[in-house]
């Protein structure tokens, strides 16, 4: 068996002395190989790739090139003379730049002729790349001119370019980390880069980190499933043959499922249809989307990570338009472009786990809950605030929620990140909306903040509440939904009520 | 969303109608040009109009070459006047005991200026158009001190504007290789590519390994030379003396020039080189609406919608522009 | 309230260093000239401060809300023309039409910034050269004197020893604070300029509101210029386009962050206090005005890199 190019053994990396990121993980990338690693969000991925390019050391762990042990590169830099490098999921692209200002960025010394740069030799040199790598552009257009699957290609290629130069051999071996590098792509763009990725396999080994379990099992060879910080499985999938369910267990785990039991059936929904959208598309991210939700009901949108349900939620919340189709809210028509504070005028409240979205850090706990039922604090006449139902409301909450902090009047930027979670909530519990868009409502927040949240939102649902939930952890649709709709590649499959849904997942 | 197109060589005419596309600005400066010969031909192809378009354009562009750079980049730099009026007055002190050699105060005080804005604006983060905007104020505070309450003349300067090329003027014999060396530096050069990195995405340019403070820095402090550099021709061609007070329309025209030419304010694009277009076609405006006998009032007036005009045809560019 | 007083000390730097520097400000004007406080050193002080803290309020909301109005001076010196030329002719008519038109140009700022999405500073800036180029127009270098009594008792009558332009202050003051903090408009204009995007899912209509703070701008630097006229009384208008850095410096000295979603009317007022009073103090002191614009915009650059919230911003342009 060869060497592998890199390896890396026992891996740990802890923050704040509290969070234990990654225990002891291992993991090698062979010559000409496509390795994925596979993981729910916070299973320590990212730490591992941060690591491995050198955005920060690691407590503990040995590091191979090619058998011989080496040190933990300091900065990217280093990373790049080891052999990894890093294409990120976003923002890596400088739209303004030429395609070969854009693909020696950084390493423009080796093409300087004081004071001058070699424009003509780069060029040349950029056509190669692109000819040799097949991507079709022409190198004086700019990075913002071109389809976004060929700026991931020209991504990709600077960064085993990158390593090429610091290595100063052209066939030195490499590892090429792709994080997430479908995602920002349309679903059909998603099938013409992994056949360039194939094709760049000959020269080069990619890590490929993502969500989206059917690329994984297709494209790579191997496959790493982290959980929790640690490493749960390792499939061979020259050797074994793997499926969507089994590698989506190893991500989940079994044992969890039995904690997340509903303890009641299914409501029964009430009539009254609350949301409704007919063939709903927007191009490029899902298509012919019809839904029906009725009051007291929640439904939920399960998938993989880009088919499209993440912007049918953000959708119905304003956030996005919509190309065709038709929502409805109450029975009444939101046209397409409608912003998020007309559609909450309609009923329809949007909660998301992206808390720099939605909190006012510098403003007290209070201020933070009024600010979505300003109405409900002001003085019976004229329209003025009166403080001390504002502070009476959010103690109510806060009581209600528990939420953990000195009194109502500390900044939110002070609590901690379940806690901070927990006033998004309660804002959304005394504002009662008709109809709440669920997005990640409980990413990264701890167990106790997690189940305290849910409790609320069960309680807002007795009262009538309809929700939408969209989430990639799959207990919380156990928890929360009476009927999950799946999809896949931006089109609804089939639905299930929520019982099936949870022994489908327990098995 | 600009069109894709799928990497097909261009041919050379698809190629010049591409960049008329790209800068529509020729086409208006084109445009103009005409309607204005045509009209009154009388006054506008005379040698006297056209040298005074030639003397408005180095004037405009003296202080729009380093705010360029910096526009670039995507931030703002407003202190071109004060360093201007700074540097004349301290000349003006200095010149009876240095000599000529006092000359070069002018480009330090450029160079220090800009980089104490690049320190400032990157380590305290303050916005740079309300810091340079300050900083001028103060200049011009400054500036009135040191001269004691009256404009001040600087004389003994005048061989910078002595006549060397029959019928040329001499300021534009040496504003034509500052140009020429702010386009080189911009497009030309390492720095030049990592500016426009910056301006455009500037977290990408971050985690592509460039030193973003070290290189913002760097631009006003470039700036800054550059004003230093041009405001040593600038003080002898507006006649060696140093106004008091802050005029608005001399601080706007280079603004007008710089987005009229096509550099978008949020930075990626741009520069020098399109700043020479927008100073052409902003002084040929303004000079063939001048010799229409608008009062000058209606001009200033003009100058503000123009710049309002500009920037909102900009505005719109902008969000066509996409950034992943 | 249980906060500790070194941690109250701590979050509100600002404002501490204001008023600390308000009081040493008048303590050393008064020692080096004893008529500072005198009667009628108090007089021009109030005269000097009034038509600024309207303008500083004007300038103050949007701030708040995350933006910028460069136009504030100059429309305040067209209010101020327009009162002075069309006094004759329309009688006091003049002030709604003066105001409404600084009011409408504040509109067209907001316009400008929201549906063509020009940045705030930059359009106002424009704004700010046309109007100046119009109030040239309309003034033609004339200088005019206003004799019309009703007008200027506007200003310039005395209630309790101190004229009536200080209590036009006080009262719009006192209105604007009162706005800012306790009314739902101002809780959402703090919103928008703490986390646009938050304030647009909180069901805040942020286009709106933004429209609003840039015409009620023009308004009160309208009503500032009307009054300033009334003070005045005619004569050629004194104020340089540099007073905008004055009138910044007020803010930001007051506690209210560039970045936006703190302070308010209730801080500005102790930074106008301050500034206005180094201004009158330098004058007192026969300080040139060029030092004076010195010092105040350093005061600017020093109170904002002071009060902006490094933390919450990661790129500054």
């Amino acid at each position: 068996m060869a060497v592998p190019v890199l390896e890396v053994k026992g891996v740990a990396k802890t923050f704040d002395r509290v969070v234990q990121a990654l225990r002891g993980v291992s993991i090698a990338v062979n010559e000409n190989e496509i390795v994925g690693v596979v993981g729910e969000n916070g299973a320590g991925k990212s730490t591992l790739m941060k690591i491995l390019v050198g955005v920060y050391p690691p407590d503990a762990g040995e590091w191979y090139y090619k058998g011989t042990r080496t040190s933990f590169p300091k900065n990217p830099n280093e990373a790049a003379k080891k052999g990894v490098a890093i294409v990120y999921q976003e923002k890596g692209v400088i739209p303004a730049l030429k395609v070969y200002q854009y693909l020696f960025l950084g390493h423009e010394d080796k093409y300087m002729k004081f004071p001058r740069l070699a424009t003509t030799e780069m060029r040349r040199r950029a056509r190669e790349i692109t000819d040799e790598f097949h991507i079709t552009c022409d190198v004086d257009q700019f990075m913002y001119e071109l389809p976004l699957s060929t700026q991931k290609m020209i991504e990709i290629a600077r960064a085993i370019l990158g390593l090429r130069l610091e290595h100063g051999n052209d066939h030195a071996a490499s590892v090429v980390i792709l994080d997430e590098p479908t995602a920002p792509l349309t679903i059909e763009e998603r099938q013409g880069l992994f056949s360039y990725i194939l094709d760049m396999k000959k020269t080069t080994s990619f890590i490929l980190v993502s969500h989206m379990m059917h690329e994984v099992l297709e494209f790579t060879d191997r496959v790493y499933v982290l959980r929790d910080g640690s490493l749960v499985a390792h499939y061979d999938l020259s050797r074994e043959s793997v499926t969507e369910e089994d590698l989506f267990k190893a991500i989940v785990g079994k044992t969890s499922f039995e904690h997340a039991a509903r303890d009641e059936g299914p409501a029964v929904p009430g009539e009254e249809v609350v949301l409704e959208t007919r063939s709903l598309t927007k191009r490029g991210s899902y298509y012919d989307v019809s839904l029906e939700l009725h009051k007291g009901e929640c439904i939920g949108i399960f998938g993989p990570a880009g088919s499209g349900k993440s912007e049918i939620v953000k959708t119905i919340a304003g956030l996005m338009s919509f190309d065709s189709g038709t929502l409805m809210v109450k029975g009444e028509v939101a046209r397409a472009g409608e912003e998020p504070h007309v559609r909450l005028t309609r009923g329809v409240g949007y909660f998301s786990g992206e808390i720099e979205r939605q909190l006012f850090f510098n403003w007290p706990v209070k201020e933070n809950i009024s600010i979505v039922n300003i109405d409900k604090v002001l003085r019976r006449r004229g329209r003025i605030i009166n403080f001390n139902a504002e502070r009476q409301m959010a103690e109510r909450i806060t009581a209600r929620l528990k939420i953990r902090t000195r009194d109502v009047n500390a900044n939110c930027r002070s609590l901690s990140g379940g806690n901070k979670q927990k006033v998004s909530a309660g804002r959304w519990f005394e504002r009662n909306p008709d109809i709440l868009l669920l997005e990640d409502p409980t990413i990264g927040i701890d167990v106790g903040a997690r189940k305290d949240i849910y409790e609320a939102l069960k309680e807002m649902k007795s009262r009538g509440m309809s929700m939408l939930l969209v989430s990639d952890d799959p207990k919380e649709y156990s928890i929360l939904c009476d009927r999950v709709v799946l999809i896949k590649n931006g089109r609804l499959q089939r639905e299930v009520d929520s019982r099936e849904f949870t022994e489908a997942m327990s098995t | 969303m600009k069109s894709f197109s799928n990497g097909a060589k261009n041919g050379r005419a698809r190629y010049l109608l591409g960049s008329v596309k790209k800068q529509p600005v020729v086409l208006i400066l084109i445009v103009i040009s005409v309607a204005f010969s045509i009209c009154f031909p009388d006054r506008f192809l005379t040698y006297l109009n056209i040298s005074s378009i030639v003397s408005q354009f180095v004037t405009i562009m003296l202080f729009a070459l380093g705010p360029s750079i910096v526009a670039a980049m995507g931030s703002m730099d407003l202190t071109y006047i004060g360093i201007w009026m700074l540097g004349g007055i301290v000349l003006w002190r200095l010149t009876p005991t240095l000599g000529p050699a006092a000359i070069l105060v002018i480009p330090v005080l450029g160079v220090v200026t800009g980089w104490l804005v690049g320190v400032i604006q990157v380590k305290a983060k303050i916005p740079s158009f309300i810091l340079t905007l300050s900083l001028l104020v103060a200049y011009s505070g400054l500036t009135s001190l040191l001269s004691g309450g009256y404009p001040r003349i600087v004389r003994g300067y005048e061989f910078i504007t002595a006549p060397l090329i029959p019928y040329v003027p001499t300021e534009l014999v040496w504003t034509v290789p500052l140009i020429g060396a702010a386009v080189f530096i911009m497009r030309s050069t390492k720095v030049g590519t990592y500016l426009y990195a910056i301006g455009s995405n500037e977290e990408g340019a971050q985690l592509a390994g460039i030193d973003v403070q070290r290189y913002k820095i760097l631009a006003f402090t470039i700036s800054g030379l550059f004003t230093g550099l041009g405001s040593v021709i600038q003080f002898q061609h507006l006649g060696g003396s140093v106004p008091l007070a802050l005029n608005l329309n001399t601080m706007v025209s280079p603004l007008v020039a710089i987005v009229l030419g096509g550099t978008l304010l949020t930075g990626g694009s741009g520069g020098p080189d399109r700043t020479i277009l927008g100073a052409l076609t902003y002084v040929v405006l303004y000079r063939g609406l001048y010799i229409s006998f608008l009062s000058p009032e209606v001009l200033q007036l003009l100058t503000g919608l123009l710049l309002v005009v500009s920037v909102v045809i900009a505005s719109r560019e902008l969000r066509s522009v996409i950034v992943t | 309230m249980t906060v500790s007083i070194p941690e109250w000390l701590r979050k509100n730097t600002g404002i501490v260093i204001a008023v600390v520097a308000a009081i040493a400000v008048i303590g050393i004007f008064q020692a080096i000239n004893p008529f500072f406080l005198s009667h009628q050193g108090r007089i021009t002080l109030v005269y000097a401060m009034s038509y600024f803290l309207i303008a500083a309020c004007g300038l103050t909301f949007v701030i708040m809300m995350g933006s910028f109005d460069f136009s504030v001076v100059s429309l305040l010196k067209l209010a101020a023309l327009l009162c002075a030329l069309y006094i004759d002719s329309i009688g006091l008519w003049v002030i709604p039409v003066a105001v409404l038109v600084c009011a409408g140009c504040g509109f067209i700022n907001g316009l400008l910034f929201v549906k063509f999405k020009v940045p705030s500073f930059l359009a106002t800036l424009g704004i700010s050269v046309v109007v100046d180029g119009i109030s040239l127009y309309l003034s033609r270098g004339f200088l005019h004197v206003i004799t019309n009594r009703a007008f200027r008792s506007l200003s310039v009558t005395f209630f309790a020893g101190l004229p009536s332009v200080f209590y036009w202050a006080v009262g719009i003051w006192i209105i604007c604070t009162f706005v800012a903090l306790c009314t739902p408009f101002g809780r959402r204009i703090y919103a928008i300029g703490g986390n646009p995007t938050a304030a647009a899912l909180c069901g805040i209509n942020v286009a709106k509101h933004r429209l609003c703070v840039f015409t009620i701008s023009g308004f009160l630097a309208g009503l500032a210029g009307v009054l300033y006229m009334a003070q005045f009384g005619g004569g050629s208008i004194e104020i340089g386009a540099d007073m905008i850095i004055p009138l910044f410096a007020s803010v930001v000295a007051g506690g209210t962050a560039l970045t936006g979603g703190i302070g308010g009317p209730h801080r500005t007022v102790i930074g106008v206090i301050l500034i206005t009073w180094i201004q009158a103090g330098m004058s007192t002191l026969a300080i040139g005005r060029d030092i004076q614009l010195l010092t105040l915009a350093l005061i600017a650059i020093g109170m904002s890199i002071v009060t902006t919230d490094r933390t919450m911003v990661s790129i500054i342009k």
